[in-house]
């Protein structure tokens, strides 16, 4: 091997003095570091309505009217029968262009050569779209990688909740991805007619600014998915083993635990819960999303770590540990709490509001037992109940800003065909498949799907969600259909207010990092691992390493967006 | 060697000059002497330059405000910014002694467990055994972090499979999978199970290239067992020990990260956030950003290389050789 230069640093007899030059630069970096300030990582806030160069909504008229009328967005109406189903878009375009397209899912990918695909590439017109099936449990994460390194694709869907991973969303997207404002902006509904038919607010928030400074360079860049309204989470319940062991489903935090401590019994391997980190804090009052609320009293934003009822539900969460009410290795991270739920393990489960529909497919389908319920509107100490709900858009398709015109406008045809609403072929084609492969018309008349058919196209995140629907219904088993509607009219009542409606806020980088810590701390408190007396500490040191900051930022948005 | 040498000219007429012998070959002459030699380095060179130099040329962005959408000389200079703000982060110093922490237990631990199993391996006769106590040590390092984790988890969990026996017997569940203040010991067995088969097998080859007729010798002159251990084996394997130490000391703040990142849930962030999981949970999931991450990693690999440089420095004091010959 060589010698090292004489020359060199490092050689040998003035290594000591190198490594103690270093040690001495390392402490001495801060005094020498006030060479420029950063200002990446400082937050956005979009407005996200009061555009005029949105699409003009052309009413589409539906084949079918719902049976049961519910009060949108929150309560949806719902269809309890299978109608005849019509066919949406007459004019098919012809499209030769082929397109690859990173989507998430969960569980297991389907088979690319299943005839669905190719089924639904005729049925729109040839255009192929080949999609790049991605986990959907990291996808939020690795997605901001994919998306710098512009490695997506033609296009990349991403779920609204997914955008907290990305750091400056906001400059990603207007350089990232295909600005539609020229093709899309206008009387849309020669070529598009169901694109033209979607809500004007579906495209409100599918914008985004290309100067933060400037307001007017806001422009569409996504085409939107649903918005949807409604609880949009539910901590389920096993009715089947509640009504076995002679117990009623709680209607209040306290008989809550109370049915937890009757059915939980360790030695016997069954627990009433598994994860409460991320539901349970509606049942306190605590707010959603970024968690800060107005407070009219002091006349500022108040976070719910501030807040006592965060105690309170800390306290809540550390009782289920204690009491040995919750499965022990919940904190783990490596077990499955569906199938925990699903052989009985564990009473409770808190999953999306997708998951009820999921369950009972799986056990009209023969793969699961059981019968499942969403807990009602609960809360403690006698409070009125609060529900998280939501009433966005689901997420975006957005396109690779490398494409042509022509690909794009392909691509849109496609994302009009997919817009066709309940009662038309092209929704059943997407929603079911093929009849006979992926499902087969029940007795009543509704589709069922095969074997086939759940895991090609019920499970998988698809076209099914690549470009929102013209209006969004409750549909599916019709008993299905009856009871979500019913559970939708006993929560709609207490939906929490969005303070944010019309406007779209990322929050500062700082805030995002002191928040990660403090959930972090969450889970050490509810797992037993810090004690409740360290709650106020875990808080300062939260405002102090970015949360405060934050509440500079979110009061400032607040107070654009309210006039104060 | 006569081409390598070339001689002046008589000088014409009177006085006769002494000859000149010149030693360096222009860099032309060594160009047409080595050129085969050159390319056959180039598909490495080219290899160091695309996935190492090019690279690390990058780590420039750990003073600018980087952002991957301006074009890259559009980004400021904020000189030591980023720097100021990983040292100002109330937990860096926690997630540096951490990894101090896990380092140090690898290197008192695990490393001398790794020469234990050479050695052992090393004294069994038998074929079969060997190659069976072989397998097993070995075939754990090719498992994944997943596997490892829910393996112990399945196994030592509080719902595990040792818990439940413990429980029939009327004791109680363990909880060291999700014990914070337990966690290097439970890091300890997953790195032993894991990791020491593997890190034998350099001992193994070092203990192979040692004389047999030394041990002989030292039979016939009334050696025992441990001494043959103690004045021929240990000394043979010596400089790989030295060498392999100072490359673990220069990896240091390198501990790992999917054993950590996947067990941060279960015994808490405190008892297992390291310099990794740190960068990424600050720099990807908190949105610190580029800039902020590579400012770690260079701060990783200055303390590494200053590590690095000062074990080699001993090590030649002590008489070793090192990672490179003392000159």
């Amino acid at each position: 091997m060589a010698t090292p230069s004489r020359r060199s640093p490092f050689r040998r007899r003035s290594l000591f003095q190198a490594a103690g030059l270093g040690a001495a630069g390392a402490a001495g970096l801060p005094l020498i570091s006030a060479c420029g300030d950063i200002e990446s990582g400082g937050g956005s806030a979009q407005v996200t309505e009061g555009f005029d160069f949105l699409p003009t909504y052309k009413e589409w008229p539906l084949p079918v009217e719902p049976d049961l009328i519910g009060e949108p967005p929150h309560h949806p109406s719902g269809f309890t029968s299978y109608p005849e189903p019509v066919q949406a878009v007459t004019d098919l375009p012809s499209g030769s262009g082929t397109y690859e397209f990173t989507i998430p899912m969960w569980g297991e990918a389907p088979s690319k050569d299943d005839p669905y695909y190719a089924a639904v590439h005729e049925a729109w017109g040839g255009t192929v779209i080949n999609i790049r099936h991605a986990d959907g449990n990291t996808f939020a994460d690795t997605s901001a990688q994919w998306l710098q390194a512009n490695e997506f694709g033609d296009g990349i869907q991403m779920f609204s909740w997914m955008l907290y991973a990305h750091p400056n969303f906001r400059e990603t997207v207007v350089n990232t991805f295909y600005d539609l404002t020229d093709l899309l902006s206008g009387d849309i509904a020669d070529r598009w007619p169901l694109l033209a038919g979607r809500e004007t607010a579906a495209w409100g928030k599918s914008v985004w600014s290309t100067d933060p400074e400037d307001p007017e360079s806001a422009r569409i860049f996504g085409i939107p998915g649903s918005i949807s309204g409604g609880p949009g989470n539910g901590m389920y319940a096993r009715t089947d083993l509640l009504e076995a062991a002679g117990l009623a489903m709680p209607t209040s935090v306290e008989e809550l635990l109370d049915v937890a401590r009757e059915w939980s019994d360790d030695a016997a391997g069954q627990w009433a819960f598994f994860g409460t980190d991320w539901f349970t804090p509606a049942w306190f009052g605590l707010a959603s999303g970024e968690g800060w609320v107005w407070d009219e009293e002091q006349d500022k934003l108040i976070h719910n770590c501030e807040r006592p009822e965060y105690t309170e539900w800390l306290e809540f969460r550390r009782t289920l540990h204690d009491e040995k009410l919750q499965h022990p290795d919940a904190a783990s991270g490596t077990l499955e709490p569906k199938d925990l739920f699903t052989a009985g393990t564990i009473l409770f489960h808190q999953d999306g509001i997708t998951y009820w529909s999921d369950f009972t497919n799986q056990v009209k389908g023969g793969e699961a037992e059981g019968t499942i319920a969403p807990i009602g509107a609960i809360a403690a100490n006698g409070r009125t109940p609060l529900v998280h709900a939501v009433n966005d858009v689901e997420g975006w398709v957005f396109l690779s800003k490398d494409l042509e015109q022509e690909q794009v406008e392909e691509i849109l045809d496609v994302a009009n065909f997919c817009s066709a609403p309940y009662g038309t072929k092209e929704f059943e084609l997407l929603e079911y498949g093929v009849e006979g492969e992926h499902f087969n018309y029940g007795d009543d008349g509704t589709p069922v799907y095969t074997e086939l058919g759940t895991s090609i196209v019920q499970a998988p995140v698809n076209f099914k969600t690549f470009s929102g629907r013209v209006q969004t219904f409750l549909t599916g088993q019709p008993d299905f259909v009856q009871d979500r509607f019913e559970y939708n009219a006993t929560m709609k009542d207490y939906i929490e207010t969005n303070i944010w409606e019309g406007m779209r806020v990322e929050a500062p980088a700082d805030s995002v990092a002191a928040d990660q810590a403090r959930q972090d701390q969450e889970n050490d408190i509810a797992y037993g691992r810090a004690e409740l007396s360290e709650i106020p500490s875990m808080v300062e040191t939260f405002l102090k390493n970015g949360g405060e900051a934050a509440r500079e930022h979110f009061t400032a948005a607040y107070k654009a967006l309210h006039g104060k | 060697m006569a081409a390598l040498q070339t001689s002046a000219p008589p000088a014409s007429g009177g006085s006769r000059a002494r000859p000149r012998i010149g030693r360096t070959r222009t860099f032309g002459q060594r160009l047409r002497q080595d050129w085969p030699l050159l390319v056959l380095t180039l598909p490495a060179l080219i290899q160091l330059a695309v996935f190492f130099y090019w690279p690390s040329a990058w780590n420039i962005i750990a003073f600018m405000d980087y952002s991957p959408y301006r074009p890259f000389w559009d980004n400021p200079f904020v000189g030591f910014a980023w720097f100021e703000r990983l040292f100002s982060d109330p937990y860096f110093l926690p997630a540096l002694g951490n990894t101090l922490k896990f380092a140090l237990a690898q290197l008192l631990f695990v490393f001398p467990l790794s020469i234990c199993l050479a050695l052992l391996m090393h004294s069994i006769v038998s074929t079969k055994i060997r190659s069976t106590f072989q397998s097993i040590v070995y075939l754990p390092y090719f498992f994944s972090w997943v596997l490892v984790v829910t393996v112990f988890i399945q196994m030592l969990g509080s719902d595990g499979l040792v818990s439940n026996w413990m429980l029939g017997f009327g004791g109680d569940r363990l909880s060291f999978t999700t014990d914070g203040n337990t966690f290097v010991f439970l890091a300890w067995m997953q790195w032993t199970w894991k990791d020491a088969g593997w890190g034998m097998i350099i001992f193994l080859a070092a203990l192979a290239s040692i004389n047999p007729s030394l041990y002989e010798a030292a039979a016939v002159d009334g050696a025992s067992r441990w001494k043959r251990l103690w004045h021929i084996t240990l000394p043979g394997i010596r400089p790989v020990i030295v060498l392999l130490l100072i490359l673990q000391l220069g990896g240091i703040l390198t501990v790992g990260f999917e054993q950590y990142q996947l067990q941060r849930e279960a015994v808490g962030y405190q008892a297992t956030e390291v310099l990794d999981t740190f960068v990424y949970y600050r720099s990807i999931i908190g949105s610190q950003g580029e800039s902020f991450g590579t400012a770690a990693g260079l701060f990783k690999g200055v303390i590494g290389l200053i590590l690095i440089l000062i074990a080699n420095n001993v090590a030649h004091r002590l008489g070793e050789q090192g990672i490179y010959q003392k000159s």
